[in-house]
């Protein structure tokens, strides 16, 4: 029964998500293929662009339905676009460069001031693109690591490596990932 | 000009330093984090490489190196949680 | 422009050097799987954002740019899988840490 519904709803999002996984792809070639200098300087090679085209789209009809479920053209909303960019390019390497430095200092110290723990941290997100973006952010900030994410009476929770364990539970939401979080919720749900 | 090239032999020097933690790690997850590291430290002095002899063919060696690391420590660390 | 990617490269090998440091001095697994992220975010970001520096303003070459944008972008998007894959198989493989973990929720909760 729950396949069906899955089957029927994939059959409804997928002429729309083709094309924005061909965009998505066809960007990539244009940038691996250095056609995009060429296509800036007005000497572009047709050959190679019309060649893109037809494996971008051969590739999208096949590999769509794995990346898009619903809502295609979600994240090319304006503010939601703003709001992301702003926090690849301000929120988060402000947090990724605090935690290097912090975990530089703790390498280097004679005493070696570790005290390492596995929490339980509770999330606000839901959608899948948004859960795998604050595991990924967390992830790439040293001193913790995301090992599993589990679901628990309706609300998603993370297990977390903390080098440094100082709290658990909400108050370790705050520490770990307070900033980043709220940012995220404004780009997804 | 040559501080590209000094900058290369000290990245080729901590990939050297880090060979310790290779040739002795007490567990397979150990060793397989070290090869990603030297793996990267080795990319950087390809870039650094790169920019010195202004060739970029190098780049694109440094691409798959980056490519092939991924691949390679994701398939080990699905053979050690045993799904593979 | 020049001392500008100097200082950039010079702050990616301090980096880099603190994660080999960490990785050499850490007494447990995930501990040094923690200054590994040290080395693969900072220390690889600081020469490739010096080295797009270095191709635009002073190579003039941009075909090089846009192969070392797709190589940072590479660096940060896989990173973590590969990072949040080995902790978990490891873990899963049996690797603890000598000393008791001050916190241990992962185990009281697969227990059951």
């Amino acid at each position: 029964m729950k396949i069906d519904k899955e089957r029927i709803e994939l059959k409804k999002a997928r002429f729309p998500a083709v094309i924005s996984t061909a965009i998505a792809c066809f960007l990539f070639w244009l940038l691996i293929t250095g056609q995009l200098v060429m296509l800036l300087e007005g000497e572009p090679s047709w050959q190679v662009l019309v060649a893109g085209v037809l494996v971008s789209t051969g590739v999208a009809l096949f590999s769509a339905k794995f990346f898009i479920h619903s809502n295609p053209f979600y994240i090319w909303h304006p503010k939601r676009l703003a709001a992301g960019l702003f926090y690849c390019i301000c929120v988060f390497p402000w947090e990724l460069i605090k935690a290097n430095w912090d975990m530089a200092r703790r390498a280097f110290s004679p005493k070696l001031p570790i005290n390492p723990g596995i929490v339980k941290i509770p999330v606000e997100l839901e959608s899948d693109y948004g859960l795998m973006a604050l595991a990924n952010s967390i992830t790439l900030t040293p001193g913790t690591i995301t090992m599993e994410v589990t679901e628990q009476d309706g609300r998603n929770y993370f297990y977390v490596h903390w080098i440094d364990v100082t709290a658990d539970g909400e108050e370790g939401t705050q520490a770990i990932c307070g900033r980043m979080q709220k940012w995220l919720r404004r780009v997804w749900k | 000009m040559s501080e590209l090239l000094f900058f290369a032999i000290c990245f080729l020097a901590l990939a050297l330093t880090l060979c310790y933690r290779l040739w002795r790690g007490p567990s397979v997850a150990d060793r397989a984090i070290a090869a990603d590291c030297v793996d990267m430290l080795t990319d950087m002095a390809l870039i650094l490489f790169a920019l010195y002899s202004h060739r970029g063919i190098f780049l694109d060696i440094a691409l798959v190196t980056a490519v092939l690391g991924f691949i390679g420590s994701t398939f080990i660390a699905k053979y050690l949680e045993g799904k593979l | 422009m020049r001392y500008v990617i100097d200082a950039l490269i010079v702050i990616s090998l301090f980096f880099a050097l603190a994660g080999v440091v960490g990785m050499l001095r850490m007494p447990d697994t995930f501990s040094r799987m923690q200054s590994a992220t040290n080395i693969t975010t900072l220390g690889v970001l600081g020469v490739i954002v010096g080295a797009i520096l270095y191709t635009v303003f002073v190579l003039h070459n941009y075909e090089m740019t846009v192969k070392l944008a797709i190589i940072g972008v590479f660096y940060i998007v896989t990173n973590p899988i590969s990072g949040h894959a080995l902790a978990k198989g490891a873990y899963k493989h049996g690797v603890r840490p000598e000393k008791e973990m001050e916190v241990n929720r992962y185990e009281e909760d697969l227990g059951e």
